[in-house]
């Protein structure tokens, strides 16, 4: 087999891996997606507008992720988090940006989902800090949705 | 004693407390931002309706006097219909918020125009349509719910494309009609929690580091909202200290010259 055939073909099923992982990965944060809306769910009927944009991404056991978030006072916020991986542990908390702890004291863990709840003291960047505290998989898929009333 | 059902409470209340107690003493009350640097992720723009929704509970706003009719030119460069995409979305809150259902029934249509200028327009065509619809009932809630699926649809369908650049256009230009009528409003009514709502520094240095990544894009508009840019970062950008209303008209100025640049041919 000369050089060129070894090249296309080693090319060919490379891409082939790729067009068939692709979707497998990205079915799995928008898995992640759809648990964080299903934690949401409850809190539409109190009058949150839950927000189309997300964030999401995968963490190791013990890994962490901050986002920042543009908040404003006058305005009450949840963030969901979720992950489809059905053993992990997952937290999500919310500082302001002197890295203070901003929540409120209901939010709550379930598993592989969580919550947390802000009234913004101050109109401003907040931070809010996803991790997987502990997951059977190697890598967790994570996405965080938010709401505001 | 204690009845079962009470001591079943009770044991319920006190688990629930430790867990909290638990959960609470995981958490730590401080951390360091600086160390943060490396995992955090871009932000999410905020819609102009989660402001609008800020400055709702100051007081009663006439949303009427803010509706825009003006359409805005036919243009072909994809840049400056990202830009104008975002403008009518975010007018499309402003509508909403009016209760304007006229309004908000030609800027379903607008929107579907223009997304079919940038090519997304086949990943619009339903939300369009929902919005017309759901501005018929006058279902408020079902239209702005549409208005932020239609504009996340937009940008994943340009992110989809690597036309991640129009995508930002796309919340630059919501964002600035949002401050636009953030700004008129607050500088009709002025209050210090109606100013602060302008307090968003880490949100401009995103649009401004966003902007000086598109070189490419030799559009004088462009280039016009970079300098704005700089104009207004030291307006907003006061730490701690209060946004008076001199610099709350002074963004007002900016931002109604570059809306009325984003809307017209150079």
């Amino acid at each position: 087999m000369n050089a060129f055939v070894k090249t296309l073909l080693c090319t060919s099923s490379l891409l082939t891996a790729l067009v068939v992982l692709q979707p497998a990965i990205l079915a799995s944060v928008d898995d992640a997606q759809s648990f964080a809306l299903q934690a949401a769910e409850p809190y539409v009927k109190e009058g949150f507008q839950v927000r189309e944009d997300y964030w999401g991404g995968d963490l190791g056991s013990g890994e962490k992720k901050a986002v920042r978030q543009q908040l404003f006072k006058g305005n009450e916020y949840w963030f969901w988090l979720g992950t489809e991986v059905d053993r992990a542990k997952v937290s999500v908390h919310i500082y302001d940006s002197d890295g203070k702890l901003a929540e409120e004291s209901d939010g709550w863990e379930k598993g592989h989902f969580a919550a947390a709840h802000v009234i913004p003291k101050t109109t401003g960047s907040y931070f809010i800090i996803v991790s997987v505290e502990e997951s059977p998989e190697e890598r967790t898929h994570w996405a965080l949705v938010y709401g505001f009333r | 004693m204690i009845p079962f059902t009470k001591y079943l409470k009770l044991t319920a209340v006190a688990l629930i407390g430790l867990t909290l107690c638990a959960q609470g003493a995981r958490t730590p009350q401080h951390i360091d931002i600086k160390q943060l640097s490396k995992t955090v992720e871009d932000v999410v723009v905020p819609l102009p309706n989660e402001i609008f929704g800020a400055l709702n509970k100051l007081g009663a706003v006439n949303w009427k006097e803010h509706v825009r009719s003006d359409k805005g030119t036919n243009f072909t460069e994809r840049p400056r219909i990202a830009l104008l995409l975002g403008t009518v979305i975010a007018d499309g809150f402003v509508a909403v918020q009016a209760e304007d259902a006229a309004a908000v029934k030609e800027i379903g249509q607008r929107v579907l125009a223009l997304a079919k200028g940038i090519g997304v327009g086949n990943s619009i065509t339903p939300h369009a349509k929902a919005i017309i619809e759901a501005a018929d009932k006058r279902n408020w809630e079902a239209v702005r719910q549409e208005l932020d699926r239609t504009q996340n649809s937009v940008q994943q369908a340009m992110n989809e494309v690597h036309d991640e650049k129009l995508s930002q256009l796309v919340s630059l230009g919501g964002w600035l009609r949002g401050t636009e009528v953030l700004t008129s409003v607050v500088t009709k009514h002025f209050s210090t929690d109606g100013a602060e709502l302008l307090h968003q520094p880490d949100l401009l240095s995103y649009f401004q580091t966003r902007l000086e990544a598109m070189p490419e894009f030799k559009l004088p508009i462009i280039r016009e909202i970079e300098d704005a840019l700089v104009q207004v970062k030291p307006l907003i950008d006061v730490g701690n200290a209060r946004i008076p209303q001199e610099s709350v008209r002074k963004i007002n100025e900016i931002t109604t010259r570059l809306g009325y640049g984003i809307v017209t041919r150079d």
